[in-house]
């Protein structure tokens, strides 16, 4: 019914390949175009399937499995390439698609005059298929398979300038940080075979629920060991340390990938896997916890940096913190409004950023910009739209669903008030660093006026204005979302109300929009009285509670330290000398045994002449 | 007497040859004594071959032939690029493969 829905992952594949083997012989305006066109085309192809499933009934729009063929059938295991569709993989493949588009065409312009320009846009373009993998695999195999791969490209793309060291070393550590993951992801899967005998999401999903009484074991380690993939994917504590390095990557990888789509998939697995998680309310409460605690905690450290990118970086932890608390509290189709919002204002925020730094020519310190509202008047305008709808502003698309996850957090059944504590703090520091990048950045005079600041062309404009307005008005999509996904979900997440609370929770997080403009907009004294009244939470802040530090004490230290060991020891002393060894004895008894052949044909004859003796003798005597 | 007298002249003959391959250090020498061991094996099937009225071994003494002249034609060619290369011919001296 869905096969066609094959095309969407299809066609950014073909992007990837074609570009891959003939993008460097293209020129740059062709390279871009097909990098482009193969995702706007993907987009269109998930449009058409969104219409088609719009006009279904709900009853029916679920568990379309669309088979290829069949790959392995060994015994009882049975492995289709198929793609699953329903209202939540249609709905991911529209944020992928749709913002992937936008950046997409961006990124024509940003990355212009780079000398690896198509190589660029064939990462792109395998980012984007495996993405859809990810989103649209029908069991959990297909769900690794493209897990791996979306932390491949984050990698290729994240070390992209490849003879930038910092780039690199950034690469390799997101990539080590989801590898843990990932073999958390591996591990689950073998339970689930273990106890389902399947891999497909469908039977899996509708066997737990007969399979398993609430908080068995088995559930209980299946969703955690879910959940470590998801929170390596996602940032989240612990596994976070990845994502503010992320940023070393070209900034439309940090609005793609970094924002938009990649680490939302976490949220989106929760999701997916929401029977299994409605069975372990003991995993569900951890979500929550570390989702909130998360929230707060890159929040807090996003208030202190300096680097425009990764005040932004530390914001989307924060915000998939969010997320992850909506989900954790059972509001899943709340969490999936969020992660679409997010997908819109944070890709925003990131283009807009890179905007600016295209126009200061590379220079990502905000304490080195200033005045650029009037420079650049449509990024500024763009960016405004994008802080104030991270900020929650009332009316903007944040507004909307970051005021549900706030509601739900206190009313929904797994909810409480100190959740709903640490969300509203979390959401009044939202308010406030978004705001002081945004007062450094555009308001003041400029504060390196060496550098003749420009406003960007109008190809980077118009995905900015684009993505503006879907953060603008993005919000009236909720009423939709919530109704599309009702299906796979069960039910609809209900709506809490209770003015006061919401009162509440606007008010903090204008606060923090006030407490950044009384700071940075009037006078620096203010500034400095407060780095000097918190100088110890100030430090612990810009050196991000020295979580690298301690992870290189506990963990990089001792294993180099074993390492080093096991080199100077064990490898020269046991597996040396054991190799050495064995080539002495073999050479040893070589050498007896090559004495045989003296190299000369009288003696060879003569063994020849004795052996038919020996033989003849055999035979005619025994 | 027949076939016994056969029997001890291929053996005479062959021993001849044998014994020769492994005294002598020419290999041309040692060619002729390949060959003598040859016919004699040849000798004895062509004459078992009368005496049992079947040809089978006179055919396959014909592909003796064949294979000992293929034989020759492969071996004097080694031994006349040896001869060219190193101006002597002695087997013992023959011995750069050696273990």
């Amino acid at each position: 019914m869905f096969l066609y829905a094959w095309l969407i992952l299809i066609l950014p594949l073909l992007g990837f390949v074609a570009l891959s083997w003939v993008g460097n012989r293209l020129p740059e305006k062709l390279a871009g175009l097909a990098g482009c066109a193969t995702v706007g085309a993907s987009f269109l192809v998930t449009l058409i399937c969104a219409g088609k499933m719009i006009g279904l009934e709900p009853a029916d729009r679920l568990n379309h499995v669309e088979i290829l063929y069949t790959w392995i059938s060994s015994g009882s295991f049975n492995l289709d390439l198929a793609i699953l569709v329903d209202p939540l993989s249609i709905f991911m493949f529209l944020i992928v698609t749709g913002v992937g588009f936008l950046i997409h065409v961006y990124s024509i312009s940003y990355m212009k005059g780079d000398p690896e320009f198509s190589r660029f846009f064939a990462y792109l373009n395998l980012f984007i298929f495996s993405m859809l993998l990810l989103v649209a695999a029908a069991d959990f195999f297909f769900l690794i398979v493209g897990w791996a791969l979306v932390g491949l490209a984050s990698y290729l793309l994240i070390g992209f300038w490849r003879d930038k060291t910092s780039a690199v070393l950034a690469a390799r550590k997101a990539f080590i940080m989801n590898v843990i993951g990932d073999v958390g992801m591996v591990i689950a899967a073998f339970v689930i075979f273990d106890n389902f005998g399947t891999l497909n999401f469908v039977d899996v999903f509708s066997a737990a629920p007969d399979q398993f009484r609430l908080n068995d074991d088995t559930i209980l380690l299946i969703t955690l060991l879910l959940l470590v993939g998801a929170f390596a994917k996602s940032a989240q504590l612990p596994l976070h340390t990845w994502l503010p390095d992320a940023m070393e990557g070209p900034t439309p990888v940090s609005a793609l990938i970094h924002a938009a789509t990649m680490v939302t998939a976490g949220v989106y697995l929760v999701a997916r896997c929401h029977v299994l998680y409605e069975l372990a309310p003991y995993t569900m409460f951890l979500i929550a916890g570390i989702g909130a605690l998360t929230a707060i905690f890159a929040g807090s450290m996003a208030l202190v940096q300096y680097d425009i990118k990764r005040v932004i970086a530390y914001s989307t932890m924060s915000q998939l913190g969010f997320m992850f608390l909506a989900v954790g509290v059972g509001a899943f189709s709340i969490g999936m409004f969020h992660l679409m919002t997010h997908a819109f204002f944070k890709a925003l925020l990131f283009l807009a950023a890179g905007s600016v730094i295209h126009g200061l020519n590379g220079e990502q310190d905000i304490r080195k910009m200033g005045g650029l509202r009037k420079v650049m008047p449509l990024t500024h305008i763009t960016f405004l739209v994008g802080a104030l709808a991270l900020a929650g502003f009332p009316l903007t698309s944040g507004f909307f669903s970051k005021e549900a996850i706030i509601m739900s957090s206190f009313y929904s059944p797994l909810g409480n008030f100190v959740f709903w504590g640490i969300a509203v703090i979390a959401a009044g520091m939202t308010g406030f660093y978004i705001f002081r990048v945004y007062f450094y950045t555009f308001y003041g005079s400029s504060r390196s006026p060496e550098v003749h600041s420009h406003e960007s062309p109008l190809v980077m404009l118009g995905p900015l204005l684009a993505l503006a307005g879907l953060a603008l008005v993005g919000g009236v999509l909720g009423p939709w979302t919530h109704e599309f996904l009702a299906p796979v979900f069960g039910v609809e997440s209900p709506h809490y109300h209770d003015v006061m609370l919401e009162t509440v929770t606007v008010v903090i997080g204008l606060g923090g929009i006030l407490i950044a403009a009384l700071i940075y907009l009037t006078s620096s004294d203010r500034l400095e009285f407060a780095k000097q009244a918190f100088a110890p939470l100030y430090d612990l802040l810009l050196n991000k509670y020295y979580v690298d530090e301690i992870y290189d004490f506990l963990i990089v230290k001792p294993t180099k330290a074993i390492g080093v060991f096991l080199e100077e020891k064990g490898e020269k002393y046991g597996i040396d000398y054991a190799v050495d060894e064995v080539g002495r004895q073999v050479r040893y008894v070589s050498s007896l045994v090559s004495l045989w052949q003296s190299g000369k044909v009288r003696t060879y004859a003569l063994n020849m002449m004795a052996g038919l003796v020996v033989v003849l003798l055999f035979v005619v005597f025994l | 007497m027949g076939n016994q007298f056969l029997l001890i002249i291929s053996a005479t003959i062959f021993c001849i040859g044998s014994v020769g391959f492994l005294i002598r250090r020419n290999p041309l020498i040692m060619f002729m004594c390949i060959e003598l061991m040859l016919n004699a094996v040849n000798l004895l099937l062509v004459g078992y071959s009368g005496f049992l009225n079947s040809l089978d071994g006179q055919i396959f003494a014909l592909m003796i032939m064949a294979v000992a002249a293929a034989e020759v034609v492969v071996g004097l060619a080694i031994i006349l690029t040896i001869f060219r290369t190193r101006h002597e011919l002695d087997v013992d001296h023959m011995n750069v493969l050696k273990g």
